[in-house]
């Protein structure tokens, strides 16, 4: 079964395409993922959307903590993983199928990672 | 400020059961301020139920509006032709402005979003802490500025008690012995007289216990 993975990135991690790891069969084709200026503007209520409009496991890839461009940005986006936790919790679902990844500047390496964690995840809740 | 925190998700699924078109609506007073029902914790709300009926195989249409206050009536005026469409609205506000719709809005199904919990104060990001129990009998003036009412677990009006430990609560080592601090706060400023001082027995006639309570102010009245 395929599943489907939705990614929020910063703009300062991932420097290849979405389109460009699939087309290297790094990612499964059902993956997305949006980039934003920093993921400290990400709201619990995007991440709830993103399940309801279909996907089985969501993820932000934000700055290492120490090292995030606008200073604080990845830090409160972590803080809304863990609330949108606590809410899909509240609905019955693994709290692990939302997750934060904390990403070292242009680096695509430990984005693929995440992607291919969630999908871990994603398997494994619906087993 | 009256503070409140969200209703778990599934008591909400199970209060708007049947419900096919929901308004989620939400205030801008004291619970926007404490992060429990202001625009982003009704888009948090919608997303979570329409989340929650849609993994339940019974999709729901939400709308989401918020009211500058929804415990003065001006503000209520447009809701009930804004709630006619809808099966339900679900309140954010605090326990008054759920009941000032309940009976001011003829026709509206109105639900409560949330659980109102206290008057507080906010003491960071995120933490709030009860400041005041609203007893219609104010005695902070002999207390230091510090309520025996609100802060001390008894209400003592004469503490403190024979629990108090280290200046601690025996209900809890995190919380402080309120009478503690109303006796070092009294020294402190020469005022160690007040101590010797018995409070006479409370009239809780002003706390509520006499019933709902009203004001009146003849010079204010239309």
């Amino acid at each position: 079964m395929s599943v489907k993975i939705k990614g929020f990135c910063c703009n300062y991690t991932a420097s290849v395409g979405v389109e460009a790891l699939k087309q290297a069969g790094l990612v499964p084709e059902d993956f997305d993922m949006v980039r934003l200026p920093c993921t400290g503007r990400l709201e619990v209520q995007d991440l709830l959307e993103a399940f309801e409009k279909g996907a089985d496991a969501v993820f932000v890839a934000g700055c290492m903590i120490d090292t995030c461009h606008n200073m604080s940005g990845s830090k409160r986006a972590a803080k809304r993983v863990g609330y949108a936790k606590k809410i899909i919790q509240e609905l019955g679902m693994d709290q692990g199928l939302v997750e934060m990844f904390f990403v070292g500047r242009g680096e695509t390496g430990p984005v693929v990672e995440a992607v291919r964690e969630m999908v871990s995840r994603a398997e494994a809740a619906d087993s | 400020m009256i503070i409140a925190e969200r209703k778990p998700v599934n008591e909400l699924l199970d209060m708007i059961s049947g419900v096919k078109k929901l308004l989620v609506l939400g205030c801008r007073g004291c619970v926007a301020i404490c992060s429990a029902g202001g625009d982003k914790e009704v888009g948090i709300i919608s997303a979570a139920l329409r989340l929650g009926r849609s993994r339940m195989g019974e999709p729901i249409e939400i709308e989401e509006a918020t009211l500058v206050r929804q415990c003065d009536p001006e503000y209520l005026e447009p809701l009930p032709d804004m709630a006619k469409d809808y099966d339900a609205v679900l309140s954010t506000a605090c326990g008054v402005g759920v009941n000032f719709i309940a009976d001011r809005c003829e026709g509206v199904n109105v639900l409560p979003g949330l659980n109102t919990t206290f008057y507080g104060a906010n003491l960071s990001s995120g933490e709030w802490i009860e400041m005041c129990a609203g007893c219609g009998s104010c005695v902070l003036h002999l207390t230091g500025g510090l309520c025996p009412v609100a802060r001390c677990a008894k209400s003592l009006s004469n503490g403190p008690c024979g629990g108090s430990t280290g200046g601690k609560c025996e209900i809890n080592p995190s919380v402080p012995c309120v009478w503690h601090r109303i006796y070092d706060k009294l020294m402190d400023r020469k005022e160690e007289k007040r101590l010797q001082e018995i409070m006479p027995i409370r009239d809780w006639t002003t706390a509520g216990h006499g019933g709902p309570r009203r004001r009146l102010r003849e010079d204010l009245l239309p």
